[in-house]
């Protein structure tokens, strides 16, 4: 069971020595950090990596939090840093949005998408699907506009950039998940959009 | 980026003003064009909401908790040093050298004019009274404990410092 206290009150008894208040905050936050890990991982195992790498250094900065933002934004910031490291050390190839390899990838899966099951799939799994196959920062703005409860100011705030260049990024990711699902799902677009 | 999409979008996410969301509720109503982009992206959006988020290994939190204490970082640093034990000693070694400078220059013969003697040795007869074996041992014991906390200090500094 997590706890009700707010973000800023489990900080504060983390920081007057009650460890296990961090833990409610991980678990509080531990599917959206990891979910943002697996935007730029594409490897669960990879993902927690990175997601437990950001938990150990929000913990060992949680002092200089200022609590001028969210915690969630201060978080994200950390996830978004950490992973970018690890893709510039892992060298994942993201070098083209039309790139199909992601694509053939994910196909490749056991229990991809296949027309003979394909109404036994529910509409979040192709969403998800076409998100997997995004660039990493498309694929991060979309997450954190629709589930990370960021504003587009906040979002600016993560990545480091200008909220209006957030704005058209936003657009564009959009029209370009839109676009992997049309080719994803082919004749089953239509139904979806 | 096309202007009636941007528009429309600003408009979906409440990011336009008050006079543009009024423009554009206008133009929802009377313009076929704009309707049918609208509920468009009405169903994407509201599709987009449907965006699942990933779950974790079951043993996360405690493999994160787990590291965090075998790292030794129980707490974060500013949280074990208490200010006002800081300042505390700050004051007790501001007050002993500025007590010690006062007794020294009220000792100190001025009408000697420019040669300056200072006292060989200091009348202290009052205040030896309480230098006793016991407040030498205490003393001595202080000093110990602050050492042994400023290496402590020391120490996990370093220790932080050779984390990634």
């Amino acid at each position: 069971m997590q706890s009700k206290l707010t973000d800023i009150e489990l900080i504060q008894q983390v920081l007057a020595g009650n460890q296990s208040a961090y833990a409610d905050l991980v678990k509080r936050h531990q599917r959206f950090v990891f979910s943002l890990a697996m935007r730029f991982s594409k490897s669960r195992e990879d993902a927690e990596e990175i997601a437990q790498d950001c938990f150990i250094k929000a913990y060992r900065s949680l002092a200089s939090f200022q609590q001028q933002s969210k915690f969630s934004t201060w978080l994200y910031s950390i996830v978004y840093t950490t992973a970018m490291t690890f893709l510039r050390k892992k060298r994942v190839d993201t070098t083209s949005i039309d790139n199909d390899e992601a694509f053939i990838q994910i196909e490749s899966k056991p229990g991809s998408y296949d027309e003979n099951n394909i109404e036994n799939k529910s509409r979040s799994y192709y969403l998800n699907q076409a998100i997997d196959q995004l660039l990493p920062d498309d694929a991060t703005i979309i997450t954190m506009f629709y589930k990370g409860e960021q504003s587009l100011d906040e979002i600016a705030q993560v990545l480091g950039i200008e909220a209006n260049t957030v704005k058209v990024k936003l657009f564009r990711a959009r029209q370009r998940l839109k676009d992997k699902l049309e080719r994803n799902l082919k004749h089953e677009v239509k139904e979806l959009i | 980026m096309n202007s009636m999409e941007e528009k429309l979008w600003d408009y979906i996410d409440g990011s336009c003003t008050a006079e543009e969301h009024k423009a554009i509720t206008l133009l929802i109503e009377h313009d076929e064009v704009y309707r049918k982009k609208y509920n468009e992206f009405l169903k994407m959006d509201k599709d987009f909401n449907l965006m699942e988020l990933d779950d974790p290994s079951m043993t996360f939190t405690y493999k994160v908790m787990e590291t965090i204490r075998a790292e030794h970082a129980q707490q974060p640093l500013k949280a074990v040093i208490d200010k006002r034990i800081i300042l505390g000693i700050s004051a007790f070694f501001i007050i002993t050298i500025a007590a010690l400078l006062i007794y020294v220059l009220g000792n100190v013969n001025w009408s000697a004019g420019s040669s300056i003697k200072i006292p060989e040795q200091l009348n202290a007869d009052h205040i030896k009274i309480f230098i006793t074996g016991t407040v030498i041992k205490g003393f001595l014991f202080f000093d110990v404990i602050l050492g042994l906390f400023l290496l402590d200090n020391f120490l996990r500094r370093q220790n932080v410092a050779k984390q990634p």
